[in-house]
């Protein structure tokens, strides 16, 4: 049961998700006599049985690797078969945490779609608690069905084929152990469909009872939100409020430093060789390209070996011309923060809201 | 074990108000709490309702259930007109007035405090008048009718000048389950520097990247007093353990106490280890060995207690030594003011193979270093800089916008995952490659 246990070595049978790099992550199951053939080299699953989880492979042709990573809801986001648009771990892990969503917790969900946030909420509620996942689309719900099977999430996950909109969530025949207060008692509810405002009158009679109830709606238009608030305030649900996350990935770079002194010795240095003439050009260009060379500074005298490089282009503080490594020693840089070339500026809409057991359910204690 | 549905007798509790402000109270029968202007009321009044619950407050420290704190700003506008008189003020509902505002504020004539025609007095006869639940409200919808220039207000001035007098006015408050989401917001609120900053939405990043479970046994740098300790130990439900390495020589979990969890719960789960106790297994493990029984037997009651206390602390360090001994943690959770460069050397070899670490900072720039250090290591893949900030929206039907401030700090968390990188024998597809491939094809058609 990948999701809900930890494992160290790699077994026959295992989903193991084999990293070729961040963009490319491709869940397989490990099989004897398989081989996982890429662009960045052969694999041989024999192989991998024994290693070790997150043991680095190298190629059995003598190039590529990749890295076994265990099944994670964050990793197999980032590497799922996409069948519909998906839940990420920005929205989805604020979302968790927001709702109160732990282990024990019984959560809906509809529609399932790809099955992206399924795998968090299943990690999370663990095997005290459950989700009841809905689908409408039948294609999907069978191959998400078989792939909750598979990654072993039906011990926690129940999927219904249903048109939540039309004929709601209630459950006639759940299995017992899914079964609280005699029918499914959620206190979270996740909606992922295009007319949440439908769905959200049936929603009453599977929330539990006896405490508050927390919900979010995803939607990705503000016409939609306006409908959800609206179809949420007349069902009696209370504290609404919509949100939005910005989520951002930074990448650690180098940034080289170029001093503006070092620019000017340099428009110097040049036109001194230009003065001495061909000769000591010709000279220079004999010597080998990127060997370091001591050299004073004739400012404050100091040498600066670093800077200084006789590339045939005489004083070449910042490689100009040269293919240069980010954090090559020869030269001095700065630690800096890039943002992701794209970054998604808008995923959707999360309107929160909760409903509250009438006053009339106090207990006396 | 702690009831997290209904408000209990004994437990710890948020109260909201109102003024967005909160309060952490331990519901103790029979006292009375105190929320400054807002009233007083008595413990019992609220017990056995659900948490998340809202209250009036009535005379005589009496409360009475009502809808939501801010009832009036969800109600839906529809089926009400919006056209209304200029500088008739007669509508009771805030969502409804929020509607009229004017575009700008071209008509507001400052006038000073003579806009408002309520006297301080009136108000405060108002407020005297007795029974009524209603005061709160009423005293707002008479100022209201009162400001001449309400209406001329631009939207944005209008939004604060209610807020600012429901908060004074409405003597209601709200009282929430305090889990750990809600003590971070708490101490957000009233000491942010304790929790470093953290919001809710950085907190959920930590977790689920570090891909927190029931069961797993974790590894936790926690700076902010237990706040990250009590969330962690909520997401776990009991079951797994915590592994907490402390600075001092012993540990600072005081928040716990918040949780309501009981000892025997807290035993079990967190393990508490100093820094030195970690990096030092061997020299501080305590060899400890029991005194023979008819000692035991012979010993002064206060004696044998503290013979008692002493071998129950030998084996909790025993214990927890053989804990970071045996390794493979299942995630490496940090939300602390540390050094990482210095701190990751003892960590790493500590985390188990595919395992996450998550490591909180509100500075860019020290998860920055940490990347570096990462990259060079070699023993984390794709070390990355998470960032998630929530924005949040003024949610009323036909005035939709984006709130008009909020907080500018946002943290940041580093993930990534522990793997063995190969010291030799690895070639990388790219530059070069395709030649080998070549060389390669080569022998094998040879
Ligand atoms: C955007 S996808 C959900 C993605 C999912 N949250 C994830 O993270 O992978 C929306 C899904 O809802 C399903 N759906 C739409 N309306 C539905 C309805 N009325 N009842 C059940 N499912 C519905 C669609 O077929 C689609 O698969």
């Amino acid at each position: 049961m990948p999701f809900n246990s930890y494992k160290d070595i790699i077994e026959e049978g295992d989903l193991v998700l084999a990293y070729i790099n961040r963009n490319h992550i491709k869940p397989i199951r490990v099989t004897k006599d398989e081989i996982l053939n890429t662009r960045y080299g052969c694999f041989e699953h024999n192989e991998m049985i024994g290693m070790s989880y997150g043991e680095q492979m190298g190629g059995s042709r003598g190039y590529g690797y990749i890295y076994l990573l265990a099944f994670t809801p964050e990793l197999w986001t980032v590497s799922l078969p996409h069948r519909t648009q998906i839940v990420y771990t920005h929205d989805s892990s604020y979302i968790i945490q927001r709702l109160n969503i732990v282990s024990g917790s019984r959560v809906i969900e509809a529609g399932t779609g790809s099955g992206s946030f399924s795998h968090a909420f299943s990690r999370t509620v663990g095997l005290e608690g459950k989700l009841f996942s809905y689908e409408f689309h039948e294609p999907r719900f069978i191959e998400a069905k078989a792939e909750f099977e598979d990654h072993g999430l039906d011990k926690n996950t129940l999927i219904t084929h249903r048109d939540v909109c039309k004929d709601g969530f209630e459950l006639h025949d759940i299995p017992q152990p899914f079964v609280k207060d005699s029918g499914i008692a959620a206190d979270a509810i996740f909606l992922d469909l295009p007319s949440p405002w439908e769905a959200i009158p049936h929603l009453k009679a599977v929330a539990s009872s006896t405490r508050r109830v927390g919900i979010c709606c995803f939607s990705p238009c503000m016409e939609q939100v306006v409908k959800t608030v609206t179809a949420l305030n007349e069902n009696g649900w209370v504290d609404v409020e919509m949100v939005e996350v910005a989520g951002r990935r930074w990448e650690a770079r180098k940034e080289m430093l170029k001093d503006v002194n070092d620019v000017i010795k340099r428009l110097k240095d040049i036109q001194a060789r230009r003065n001495q003439g061909l000769e000591l050009l010709k000279q220079s260009r004999a010597s080998t390209p990127g060997e370091k060379r001591e050299a004073s500074n004739p400012e404050s005298g100091e040498a600066n070996p670093v800077k200084v490089q006789n590339t045939g282009m005489g004083f070449n503080p910042f490689g100009r011309g040269l293919r240069i490594k980010e954090g090559d020693e020869k030269f001095e840089w700065r630690d800096v923060t890039g943002i992701e070339p794209d970054i998604k500026t808008h995923t959707s809409y999360l309107t929160f809201a909760y409903l509250q057991p009438p006053p009339s359910a106090r207990v006396s204690l | 074990m702690k009831n997290t549905s209904i408000i209990t007798p004994n437990q710890h509790a948020l109260i909201r108000l109102p003024s967005e402000g909160m309060k952490v109270v331990e519901l103790k029968p029979d006292q009375i709490i105190n929320l400054g202007k807002f009233g007083s009321f008595k413990v019992n009044e609220i017990l056995g309702y659900s948490y998340g619950q809202a209250f009036e407050i009535l005379d005589d420290y009496m409360v009475r259930p009502i809808k939501s704190l801010m009832e009036d700003q969800v109600q839906p506008m529809e089926n009400e007109s919006t056209q209304e008189e200029e500088g008739q003020f007669t509508r009771k509902d805030i969502a409804t007035i929020l509607s009229e505002s004017s575009e700008n504020n071209q008509f507001i004539i400052d006038v000073g405090s003579q806009i408002q025609k309520l006297s301080s007095d009136d108000i405060d006869k108002l407020k005297n008048s007795g029974v009524s639940s209603d005061v709160g409200q009423q005293i707002i919808d008479k100022i209201i009718e009162g400001h001449a220039g309400f209406d001329k207000k631009t939207l944005f001035s209008q939004q604060k000048y209610l807020k600012r007098k429901q908060a004074k006015f409405f003597r209601r408050f709200s009282v929430d389950y305090l889990g750990g989401s809600q003590l971070l917001e708490y101490f957000l609120e009233k000491d942010n520097q304790r929790v470093f900053d953290m919001t809710t939405e950085s907190l959920g990043l930590l977790f689920s990247y570090a891909n927190v479970k029931p069961g797993g046994k974790y590894l936790l740098i926690d700076e902010t007093g237990g706040v990250i300790l009590y969330a962690l130990m909520e997401r776990m439900n009991g079951e797994g353990s915590i592994v907490s390495i402390h600075e001092n020589e012993h540990p600072n979990h005081i928040l716990l106490r918040n949780s309501d969890y009981t000892d025997e719960m807290i035993d079990r789960m967190v393990k508490p280890i100093n820094w030195l106790q970690f990096v030092e297994t061997n020299a501080e493990k305590i060899n400890w060995k029991d005194e023979p029984e008819d000692v035991i037997e012979n010993m002064k009651a206060t004696r044998k207690a503290q013979y008692y206390r002493q071998k129950k602390r030998a084996q909790d360090i025993n214990h927890v030594i053989d804990l970071v001994s045996e390794g493979n943690f299942d995630a490496f959770i940090s939300v602390s003011k540390l050094h990482m460069p210095s701190v990751l050397p003892y960590i790493l070899p500590k985390v188990g193979g595919s395992r996450p670490i998550a490591i909180y900072s509100e500075y860019k720039e020290r998860l920055l270093e940490t990347q570096h250090f990462l990259s060079v290591d070699r023993r984390i893949l794709a070390p990355s800089i998470y960032e998630s900030k929530v924005r949040h929206y003024q949610t009323i039907p036909g005035r939709m916008h984006p709130v008009m401030s909020s907080r500018g700090l946002d943290g940041y968390v580093l993930t990534g995952t522990r793997v063995y990188p190969k010291q030799e024998g690895i070639t990388a597809v790219g530059r070069g490659i395709s030649k080998k491939r070549r060389a390669q094809d080569e022998t094998e058609k040879s």
